[in-house]
């Protein structure tokens, strides 16, 4: 083969060889970013205490009652709304006795000291707000109704309450 | 002319195309994906069309095709190593010819998809997620990285 055939042609061969090796590829990243939030804790403070409760004589502790309402303690991310929701009973019991409770009624606050409370019928869907603080005290207050033959004894029953952000 | 001279010249036109291909193919990252404040058991959508949060990429390289594909982290990295959990949807990434935010092709950031660059060189992608705190996540910062490769096609 003549020497300048035989060049070309590997010249031909270089330059096919280099067009494969060029293929272009690059790649960049960036970064997801996330702050995840205080956590809530809901803490049963105080029960929701009727004292001694006569047959026949229906009995209230109002949520404003500081010492015997059931009080619930939240803490949290500041300023976050939160939703609230109750289970309530609908009787209390003593062995196989039952006590008929109803008519809840609810306050909700910043502060423990009920200052500013706003009212609340505890249900299925309550809304609510954490403080600056990220707090917020809920009471609940209740009305029983004992029967004119109640039997004696110590009735009680759970009220539970559920937060979410 | 003789044979050797035809030779000569078919190699020297052979190398012509690589003159042309030269525009170099270059790939950014302008912006993350951010989700911002995150409450534990809440997830957390940012959409690919959300102009402040959602990720960007911009490509500059030679018109024609081009193949995209992901790198996706599974989780997000926080205090103590925490993890969260991050998942993209089957729309979650798009493409734009025009690098706007409100003109794009939607794809699913988890398989390799093939785009076209137009003329001006130029186009963008643009990348949404979801982030799943767990209720009892650890609360902090948390960070991942996006990684996207593009490959021009013959």
């Amino acid at each position: 083969m003549r020497s300048i055939t035989k060049l070309s042609l590997v010249v031909a061969a270089l330059v096919l060889t280099g067009t494969a090796l060029q293929a272009q590829s690059n790649n960049a990243s960036i970064t997801a970013t996330a702050s995840v939030q205080t956590p809530i804790s809901v803490v049963g403070a105080q029960q929701l205490n009727f004292g001694n409760a006569f047959p026949g004589v229906n009995k209230t502790v109002a949520a404003a009652d500081l010492t015997n309402a059931g009080r619930f303690d939240v803490t949290g991310q500041a300023n976050a709304g939160v939703t609230l929701s109750f289970t309530l009973p609908a009787t209390l019991s003593s062995g196989s006795n039952t006590l008929p409770i109803d008519s809840y009624a609810g306050i909700r606050a910043d502060n423990s000291s009920q200052t500013s409370g706003i009212g609340l019928v505890p249900g299925a869907s309550n809304a609510a707000g954490l403080s600056a603080t990220g707090l917020l005290f809920v009471w609940v207050g209740a009305r029983v109704t004992p029967a004119t033959n109640q039997a004696q004894g110590t009735y009680t029953g759970t009220i539970t309450m559920t937060v979410v952000y | 002319m003789n044979r050797e001279s035809w030779i000569v010249i078919g190699a020297m036109l052979l190398g012509v195309p690589l003159l042309a291909q030269g525009k170099p193919l270059t790939v950014t990252g302008i912006r993350g994906v951010t989700f911002g404040a995150v409450l534990p058991g809440v997830p957390r959508v940012v959409l690919r069309t959300d102009p402040a949060n959602s990720g960007q990429f911009d490509i500059k390289g030679p018109k024609g095709n081009v193949l995209l594909s992901f790198v996706l982290p599974l989780t997000m990295t926080g205090p103590a190593g925490a993890q969260m959990p991050l998942t993209f949807g089957s729309s979650d990434a798009g493409y734009s010819q025009t690098q706007a935010i409100g003109s794009q092709v939607g794809f699913d950031p988890k398989q390799p998809f093939t785009a076209t660059i137009p003329n001006n060189g130029s186009a963008s992608v643009f990348v949404g997620a979801t982030a799943n705190p767990a209720a009892n996540q650890r609360a902090g910062g948390y960070t991942a990285t996006i990684i996207l490769n593009v490959t021009v096609l013959p």
